[in-house]
């Protein structure tokens, strides 16, 4: 099977959060939602971004560790916790750029958006990117990344797909648009 | 089957221990596929899975179809029949008590019988809804006419796809709420919606609709508030509320001038042309503009891009329908599509986002005050007859025509109905100028209501029967494309609930009108009664079969006979349903809300959905995800309005109307005309925006006007504002 990958188009979003609410539905999430639906002015516009855990390369909130307890899986997605290892010394809620980790003060206990690996393992799409409505969430091969690299990239070189390492911190297993990917579109009449 | 664009094949997730049951969602009219999860030991749904293959909506749900599944083992289910025997406490939940399936219908049919012996047949009404199944809708009708015998039923469609439906009659003769399939959206080239807060009321829709501006298309969205959807749009059109139809006027004034109008598709296959010309004459950018308040530029934008598209669709909800003049509204934006021939083929054409479930289906079969299965109508003797003689019943038997919605609760008021039927619905939320709503049904001498959670409607009831959720009855609906799809079972009975046809065929036995329900066993039975029945009429059903929805992934109606594959397009042999073969153009002027604003309520109030929130709420406030998404309803306001009244975010004010005040939190937004507030309308009690809202009613159509009156903020006092 191709490998298959996240990739978000920032300006999709419609604030519905099903993303959220269908998180709980993988195998192994616990019922509970492990991303982040953000407002982005909500005085001002009702536009909303999806904050999704980006599957980092070289993610800081694993090296950040001092247990091992977040383990990266063949697919490259940075898995939750390991229950028997955790610590809940929050370090990777500190060290993750994007504030994904979440914590259980209850179970002393980190946990975090794994990319449905229960389903994305079969090579089925992660629940998130299977309900979202707008397709701001989708699950693509490798070929069709790159039609959509190309379509989004802007005269003059500037960025609009996460081809090049800015703005994001590092090299990211999921790959985003960030709002304005209509700009460059050729309108038909 | 359908495979677009989007389609991808796709297995499921299967846990150990469970199967998948393919179905629908229970709630809005896109009645998105999806496979529900089900505990094989308990035999109890414990989940969802997408539904990939399911050509409308690929997997794709919104939070509310995500969590819809909670509703059904839900600790509010109503378990055993309720009766409560002193009236005194008719508007609270209390006084209650649990009673066999027995005693309930026995004392139902005695209370009837008494109020009927005493009244009149007609002093006993119906109340229904179409968040139901075809079969139910169809015997809920029959059972009205021919188990109670009285000519008072109607539902809440008349608060929904009413408007939409005057409006389509009459300008195609037809009322099939979208003349393309879903799948042809993505492919148009201008999308032009009304009124319509897709994002958040129709949200599968909108991977659909963002696509056409991804291929360079473009969208135009009119509507008083800078919506999710109308973020993105090309051209947003920011009106006042209720002002639709000096718009819609005005966009064909600029065809006209513009010369994008086709004038053989007018000659050959429309009526009504040179007159409606005549009429939009004086609809000049400058004068809408004045009505509307929308600026003159971005009027001529939108008229110049609708012109050009090859392809263009005209969508609307129910921003244009649910006012006084909503059936005009919809006849004037589907001049637009007829005038300009963008009609009658693949990728052109004009929908409506159907509100709930079955709200297509279940105003086809004769829930309607004025209307027979297969789109027949009481007024028509040939029609009438028909209907009688496939019911077995003489054709003096069958009631006359009965009234709308809101005029039942009028008659409730006069005595004229004095016992009430009710199911599927909560008015006590819905209806507009609830506090009149809520008298009329506390002074009914008798109510029933049938529901699976105790609604605030059924707190006026004398007795509750606690019926099935949608996940446990088998039975089909009819999408907001006119495609007849499939629920499924997928949980037995929950607790000694059961599904509305059993009660209702229960209670016509105990009324003495058993021999015209008894041979119907089950949903299958009924809905071959209804293909029978409805055989012949506008909405033929005839050639449906289970089977058949099975193979096809959903059948589109009209479907003759068995060979009929059904029509997803509609009118593509250019041929329309009025006696002549030939769509009218309307011609209708403007004329304001029923209550515009002056000095004492300066501001227009609105109001609609959220995302999270379905209908009365009565589903939704009950799924900790979605209560805790939007727990209560927020009062939007602009900042220069804010400002103007010294209110900050997040204080509570008053909000007044001349008929009802409400307390609210302020969420103070810029993407909102300064001139108009809204609130969604999903809470009930002392939070119901309804007891504000206006139920001056459409003349065709019947509808309220609940998207535009005048309205008044109170700041409170400072203790008020502790504890208000």
């Amino acid at each position: 099977m191709a490998k298959q990958l996240l990739y978000i188009e920032m300006d999709n979003c419609i604030g519905c959060r099903s993303c959220l609410a269908a998180c709980t539905q993988c195998g192994g999430h616990d019922s509970r939602n492990r991303n982040y639906v953000m407002d982005v002015d909500p005085m001002q516009t009702r536009q909303t971004i999806p904050l999704m855990c980006l599957h980092c390369v070289n993610p800081a909130c694993a090296r950040s560790c001092p247990a091992q307890a977040i383990q990266i899986a063949d697919t490259g997605a940075v898995l939750s916790a390991l229950v028997e290892k955790c610590i809940g010394c929050q370090n990777c809620t500190i060290a993750c750029p994007y504030g994904i980790p979440k914590f259980d003060q209850e179970q002393n206990l980190m946990y975090k958006c794994d990319l449905c690996y229960d389903r994305t393992k079969d090579g089925i799409p992660p629940m998130c990117a299977s309900v979202c409505p707008t397709n701001t969430l989708q699950w693509l091969t490798e070929s069709e990344l790159a039609e959509k690299q190309s379509a989004h990239r802007l005269a003059g070189g500037k960025w609009i797909a996460s081809q090049s390492l800015e703005p994001l911190e590092s090299e990211t297993n999921v790959k985003i648009s960030l709002p304005g990917i209509l700009q460059g579109v050729q309108k038909l009449f | 089957m359908q495979k677009d664009k989007f389609f991808k094949e796709i297995q499921n997730k299967l846990h150990p221990g469970e199967k998948l049951v393919s179905t629908h969602c229970s709630y809005c009219g896109m009645q998105c596929g999806m496979n529900l999860r089900v505990d094989t030991r308990t035999n109890t749904i414990i989940g969802v899975e997408p539904r990939y293959d399911f050509p409308v909506n690929l997997g794709k749900m919104c939070p509310k179809g995500v969590t819809a599944y909670q509703q059904v083992n839900h600790p509010d289910r109503i378990k055993r029949p309720l009766i409560r025997r002193n009236p005194a406490w008719k508007g609270t939940a209390e006084g209650f008590e649990e009673v066999s399936w027995d005693e309930a219908l026995t004392f139902i049919a005695s209370r009837f019988t008494e109020l009927q012996e005493a009244y009149g047949k007609d002093t006993l009404s119906v109340y229904s809804g179409v968040s139901m199944t075809n079969e139910k809708c169809y015997l809920t009708g029959k059972f009205a006419r021919v188990g109670l015998q009285t000519r008072y039923i109607d539902y809440n469609g008349r608060f929904c796809m009413s408007s939409a439906a005057a409006g389509f009659n009459r300008s195609f003769g037809i009322d099939r709420g979208s003349t393309v399939p879903w799948t042809d959206i993505h492919q148009t080239d201008c999308l032009l919606i009304a009124g319509s807060n897709a994002a958040e009321c129709h949200p599968t829709s909108m991977f659909r609709i963002w696509e056409v501006q991804n291929r360079g298309g473009y969208l135009i969205v009119v509507d008083p508030r800078e919506t999710p959807l109308a973020r993105r749009a090309d051209v947003h059109l920011d009106l006042r509320p209720g002002t639709d139809l000096a718009l819609a006027n005005g966009l064909l004034h600029l065809l006209i001038e513009n010369g994008a109008i086709d004038e053989a598709f007018i000659h050959n296959h429309t009526n009504g042309f040179a007159e409606t010309k005549a009429l939009v004459e004086m609809y000049t950018p400058e004068v809408v503009s004045e009505i509307t308040g929308i600026a003159q530029e971005k009027i001529i934008r939108a008229a110049e891009i609708y012109g050009k598209a090859p392809e263009a669709i005209v969508m609307f909800c129910r921003g244009v329908e649910q006012q006084s003049k909503g059936t005009d509204n919809v006849s004037a934006y589907t001049n637009l599509a007829l005038a300009t021939g963008k009609i009658g083929r693949p990728k052109s054409g004009v929908a409506t986002f159907t509100g709930q479930g079955n709200g297509q289906g279940g105003r086809e079969h004769g829930q309607k005050a004025d209307q027979l299965p297969g789109y027949r109508k009481m007024d028509n003797p040939q029609h009438v007859q028909e209907v009688a003689c496939a019911w077995g019943i003489p054709v003096a038997e069958m009631p006359q025509k009965g009234v709308s919605a809101y005029e039942m609760f009028e008659l409730m008021h006069n005595k004229t109905i004095r016992g009430m039927y009710l199911l599927c619905s909560n008015p006590a939320v819905s209806a507009p100028n609830l506090n009149y709503v809520r008298e009329a049904l506390k002074s009914l001498d008798f109510m029933v209501c049938s529901d699976f959670y105790l609604s605030e409607s059924a707190e006026y009831a004398d007795v509750v029967l606690p019926t099935t959720s949608w996940a446990e009855d088998d039975g089909t609906t009819t999408n907001l494309e006119g495609r007849v799809i499939r629920h499924r079972q997928a949980q037995s009975w929950y607790a000694e609930s059961r599904p509305d046809w059993w009660i209702q065929i229960e209670i016509a036995k105990r009324m003495g009108r058993g021999q015209y329900f008894e041979h119907l066993s089950g949903p299958r039975e009924i809905f071959d009664e209804l293909r029978r029945v409805s055989q012949g009429g506008t909405a033929d059903y005839y050639g449906i079969t289970y089977e058949k929805i099975e193979e096809r992934q959903g059948v589109f109606w009209p479907c003759r006979d068995e060979q009929d594959p059904g029509q997803p397009h509609l009118f593509l042999d250019k041929t329309f349903y009025h006696p002549d073969g030939k769509a009218k153009i309307c011609a209708l002027p403007y004329r304001p809300p029923a209550e515009e604003p002056d000095e004492e309520y300066p501001l227009r109030l609105t109001t609609g959905r959220v995302v999270y929130h379905y209908l009365s709420g009565n589903q939704t406030r009950r799924i900790p995800f979605l209560r805790d998404m939007y727990p209560d309803p927020l009062l939007e306001v602009h900042p220069d309005t804010a400002q103007k009244y010294g209110i900050a975010h997040g204080e509570k004010v008053l909000l007044k109307t001349r008929r009802g005040e409400a307390v609210y939190q302020v969420k103070v937004i810029a993407a909102i005309r300064p001139d108009t507030v809204f609130v969604p309308y999903h809470w009930g009690k002392h939070e119901s925006i309804n007891l504000l809202t206006n139920p001056a009613l459409d003349p065709y159509s019947k509808m309220p006007e609940f998207k535009a009156c005048a309205a008044e903020i109170v700041k409170l006092e400072e203790e008020e504002r502790q504890h208000g």
